[in-house]
């Protein structure tokens, strides 16, 4: 069977430098919606993701965040090959992974891992946890049964769970320490890439610290890469270097995490940044909230153009709802601090007023380079 | 007279494996025009607490002791039929899930004229424009189309807008709110408090906003209960609790809190896991996870007393307030330099 | 919705063709010859064959097949087109018309098995939804103890100790046999009284596996549905606890319990085989163990014919109906 081969630039032809641990490129996901009596026929699809290209470093922690519907999750299966993209690339170490068979999968499955929400759902509670745990290194045969129990018990260790319990049943353990469980399942075969789904969503405040926390310490000691999907912009931006915004299938906004907390450009952001509830009444107060009208429309039919145009305070007739922004890296901006609006923000915090007005101009991009 | 004063209020569960005491000995009071928020992680009895009040605990094996004052009037003494008098119309609740709340067989309209109609000796066709009213009222578009949609046709954004409506609909003079934006997206949770604190303003009704989010808390409470293992812990202003924390477990959910407006190295984590309420560990119930643990908090159950000078402000920890006090400075001067 | 049932319609049409495919070539690979078994023991090989091309059994499968479809459609294209009563074939053991035996038989086993329903169901909802109400109460248990029994007791053992309890030591009902509700043969009881007056030992016997059965998934449904969020919800608004139950506890648990009930009847009209063997009601049951004893295929196949129209318009009935019930299925 040929090994994939290395991948030197991006669908749209922008140079990959080659040590990307994971390029995106223009990933599609479409869900087919069918109708009919007794022959289903395709009427239309759900564009759960449309076109979202960006690039995880080693060793860093890529924030993805959006609110229910927005593709996230759609997003993190399709990395991991538990969808079939629609479209676009998946370049995992510059390979091109997108189309490999399952066996051809194999060597890369070890390397990409995944921890899920529900802690519960997600373990099998009729296996004990030294078997969950274990499951991956047996399926790749890494080591004798005594190795690996001892691994096991190290890595129970390492989550702060007590190695002694690998007999117990999932049901036995507390939401928080099920989803350390997840954690050493996820961690047994030494992968590069976690891809975490909303891993501590479920959780009450003081077990999700311990949890975030304890993420943030195996990074640093296994030197692990994490995309980090949430809806919490709080945990996302505690846990994350880089954040993506997602809104209806596309990232509308890019970059460091305080670049992009600090001086969101996007409309969408400043609405999500000031609907977040602030742990301390002087600053929650003292701010005004930017509440959006309605809901977030289906993406069986996105909004033209912009997709956020409907819901948009600096909506502009006969721009917004006619020419797609792309997203693009603006003039004054920070480097790698992408936006796609046609009338990013202009600074921040914004009043609900300057929020609507804006100088009419479509800002300039910057020139390339 | 306050409008709600509970009273020492105690309610145990009978299990197979023992006695769950879910909620020992609360007490506060909420007067009219007010929020009262009331945060806590799961499991700490602040869900029960209002349960009991509204008289919807599981008839069989509970027990609850205590008082509920509304208006004057034990609400644990009311007999079943008066309870039903005062529920969905003097006091109405709000759930958590807006998805499961609604009944799914019958549609938006039918469940808000049913509301109206229980309490209210009107026609059917006056109720029903009652239910248009207040639909329109907590922000539906097209209301009036929208009446004969069944709760699957609505988001959950928009579901639990039908929940706020409907207890709203006989002018309650408390409404409690049971983590109402929990299950919703942020910009559909800041529509929900905003429309929460509109509607509050608009008829003076008083309000029992249960929560784990501080920032909730922050932004939308007068007053200030922290919960923790079925007993309170704190008590106080929103910003005597927010500057002035008084409380090792308080400090503890203000450290394991990531924060927007603050670029933190590390959270401030509480070891461990909440203690079963089968068997509470003795003495301080946190004990068994706090740093400042002297010997006395193994055996003596610290009491809810005021701190001194701040009679609105009550606490239950054995420190001292020389320590407190320099404790709570340190904590909020670690979001100080970290804030960017 | 009308989408709903057209689609539901098709599946029905499928269904049928499929189920009677399968049954015709099951009853066709039987061994035996049926023009040996009509011809009788005596006959020799060229009148054997004579009366295997009058019965059509000397044509290919697959012409059998469809020349049975053909009679079976109520509209016919000789001579061209008109309305026709569905033919279902002669019997090869007496040479009645099979729609006539299925006639006969079908209003038995009808009676017995919708008149059991009424009973089981009398039963099964107060005691179901009362055992929901206060589990692990008196009533409860004991409604619990009685559904082991009733689900481990055989109906023909049940029937057996009944008409001898019963009927013969107390004398109270008939032992065995059938009551025409219209048109009683001459000399034999007949009317509305004596049929319900016969029928009642076999309703009774009918009827308690499925009560058994029923009690057990109504109060499971009902116990559920009262946990849900909606019904505390309708609590907090004030409701009654009367009007808790019916609007929105019932309407919501017994969905499920519509569809096993169409099922069941469904089943249970392709022969009632132990209750009516045990009190000789000249039913579906009865025909069927008797046309199979005899190779009758064109019986056992009409009344296999009858079964499968029973189970599928009874699934049809139940799909309106839930569809008619649930708002997520009428609009979705």
């Amino acid at each position: 069977m040929s090994q994939p081969q290395p991948v030197t630039e991006t669908l749209d032809g922008r140079p990959l430098h080659g040590d990307e641990l994971l390029v995106v490129d223009g990933l599609k996901k479409y869900f087919p919606i069918t109708r009919g009596i007794i022959f289903q026929k395709q009427i239309a699809a759900v564009q759960a993701v449309d076109g979202v290209t960006f690039t995880v470093n080693e060793g860093e922690t890529l924030g993805v965040v959006g609110e229910s519907g927005c593709g996230k999750s759609t997003m993190a299966r399709c990395v991991m090959k538990l969808l079939e993209p629609t479209g676009g690339r998946i370049l995992f170490r510059g390979r091109d992974i997108t189309r490999l068979s399952r066996a051809g999968m194999r060597p890369y499955r070890r390397e990409m891992m995944m921890i899920f929400q529900d802690p519960y759902a997600s373990l099998n509670p009729r296996k004990r946890v030294g078997f969950i745990v274990a499951e991956a290194l047996e399926l790749h045969k890494l080591g004798t049964s005594a190795e690996i129990k001892r691994r096991v018990q190290e890595l129970l260790e390492v989550v702060g769970l007590n190695p002694e319990h690998y007999n117990r049943f999932p049901h036995e353990f507390s939401g928080g320490q099920r989803q350390r469980i997840g954690i050493a399942r996820a961690l047994a075969v030494n992968p590069k890439l976690i891809v975490c789904d909303e891993p501590v969503s479920a959780l009450d405040v003081s077990v999700q610290a311990q949890v975030l926390n304890l993420l943030k310490d195996l990074q640093r000691d296994f030197n692990l890469t994490f995309i980090f999907i949430a809806h919490d912009l709080n945990v996302v931006r505690y846990i994350s270097d880089r954040v993506l915004v997602m809104y209806l299938g596309q990232i509308v906004e890019a970059g460091d995490r305080n670049n992009l907390y600090d001086q969101p450009q996007h409309p969408y952001t400043g609405a999500l940044l000031s609907a977040v509830p602030v742990a301390d009444p002087e600053v929650g107060r003292a701010r005004q909230r930017i509440v959006l009208e309605g809901d977030v429309p289906s993406p069986i039919n996105p909004p033209s153009a912009c997709r956020f145009h409907p819901r948009c305070p600096r909506f502009v007739k006969g721009h917004c709802d006619v020419v797609p922004p792309e997203l693009v890296l603006r003039a004054n901006a920070a480097p790698d601090h992408l936006t796609r609006c046609h009338y990013p923000l202009e600074r921040w915090p914004l009043t609900v007023e300057e929020m609507r007005r804006h100088d009419g101009a479509p800002a300039a991009a910057a020139t390339e380079g | 007279m306050p409008l709600l004063e509970v009273k020492d209020l105690k309610t145990y569960f009978a299990t197979g494996d023992g006695v769950v005491k879910a909620v020992d000995g609360v007490s506060f009071s909420v007067e009219k025009g007010q929020t009262l928020g009331i945060v806590g992680e799961s499991g700490s009895g602040k869900s029960v607490t209002c349960l009991t009040i509204m008289g919807l605990n599981p008839k069989q094996r509970t027990t609850s002791t205590g008082q509920a004052l509304f208006n004057g009037e034990d609400l644990l003494k009311a007999s079943p039929s008066r309870l039903r008098e005062i529920r969905g119309n003097d006091i109405a609740m709000v759930f958590q899930d807006p998805m499961t709340s609604l009944n799914p067989v019958h549609t938006i309209g039918a469940q808000l004229v049913e509301a109206v109609l229980l309490h209210r000796d009107v026609s059917k066709a006056q109720a029903r424009r009652r239910a248009l009213e207040l639909l329109k009222q907590v922000g539906i578009p097209r209301a009036e189309r929208r009446l004969d949609d069944y709760p699957h046709q609505f988001s959950g954004g928009m579901r639990q807008r039908v929940m706020i409506a409907m207890a709203l609909i006989n002018d309650p003079d408390l409404l409690i709110a049971d983590e109402p934006t929990t299950a919703l997206d942020v910009t559909t949770q800041a529509q929900i408090l905003a429309l929460i604190e509109k509607l509050q303003s608009d008829y003076d009704s008083a309000v029992i906003m249960i929560t784990h989010d501080l920032g909730v808390i922050a932004e939308i409470a007068d007053d200030v209960i922290v919960m923790y293992a079925a007993e309170v812990v704190e008590k106080a202003p929103f910003d005597r609790i927010f500057k002035h924390p008084h409380h090792p477990y308080t400090w503890g959910l203000m450290g394991s809190l990531p924060r927007l407006d603050a670029d933190l190295e590390r959270l401030i984590q509480i070891p461990g896991q909440p203690p079963s309420l089968l068997r509470p560990p003795p003495g301080c119930r946190f004990h068994p996870r706090c740093a400042y643990v002297m010997e006395i908090c193994r055996s003596k159950e610290p009491r809810l007393l005021p701190v001194p000078d701040e009679p609105t402000h009550l606490q239950a920890c054995h420190l001292d307030e020389e320590t407190k006090e320099r404790e709570a400075a340190r904590l909020l001067q670690t979001f100080a330099t970290g804030a960017a | 919705m009308i989408r709903y049932i057209i689609r539901r319609c098709i599946w029905a049409v499928a269904l049928f063709i499929v189920v009677t495919m399968i049954g015709f070539v099951l009853f066709y690979l039987i061994p035996a010859d049926p023009a040996k078994f009509a011809c009788g023991k005596a006959c020799t090989q060229v009148q054997v064959d004579k009366v295997a091309h009058y019965l059509g059994t000397d044509r290919p499968l697959y012409i059998q097949y469809l020349k049975f479809l053909g009679r079976l459609m109520p509209v016919s294209f000789s001579g061209g087109p008109h309305l026709k009563s569905p033919d279902l074939g002669h019997s090869f053991v007496n040479r009645q018309p099979v729609t006539s035996i299925v006639g006969a038989a079908a209003p038995v086993t009808a009676s017995l098995v919708f008149g059991g329903m009424v009973i089981w169901m009398l039963i099964a909802l107060p005691v179901g939804i009362l055992s929901a109400l206060r589990p692990r109460s008196l009533l409860d248990r004991t409604s619990m103890t009685g559904v082991l029994i009733g689900i481990s007791a055989h109906p023909v053992w049940l029937g057996l100790i009944a008409s001898y309890l019963i009927g013969y030591k107390l004398g109270w009902t008939p032992i065995a046999g059938y009551a025409n509700f219209f048109h009683p043969l001459f000399a034999q009881p007949g009317g509305p009284v004596q049929w319900a007056y016969h029928l009642l030992l076999p309703w009774m016997t009918f009827a308690i596996l499925f009560a058994a059965v029923y009690v057990r998934m109504i109060r499971a449904n009902v116990m559920e549905t009262m946990n849900e969020d909606y019904v505390r919800t309708a609590r907090a608004k004030g409701a009654p606890e009367t009007r808790v139950m019916r609007s929105h506890i019932l309407r919501n648990a017994l969905l499920p319990v519509v569809t096993m009930l169409g099922m069941d009847v469904g089943l249970a009209l392709g022969g009632a085989v132990f209750t009516e063997t045990v009190y000789s009601l000249p039913g579906l049951g009865a025909q069927t163990i008797q046309s199979l004893n005899n190779y009758d295929s064109p019986t056992v196949l009409g009344i296999l014919v009858f079964a499968t129209t029973a189970i599928i318009v009874m699934n049809l009935v139940v799909d309106l109906l839930y569809a008619w019930i649930d708002p997520r299925i009428r609009l979705s």
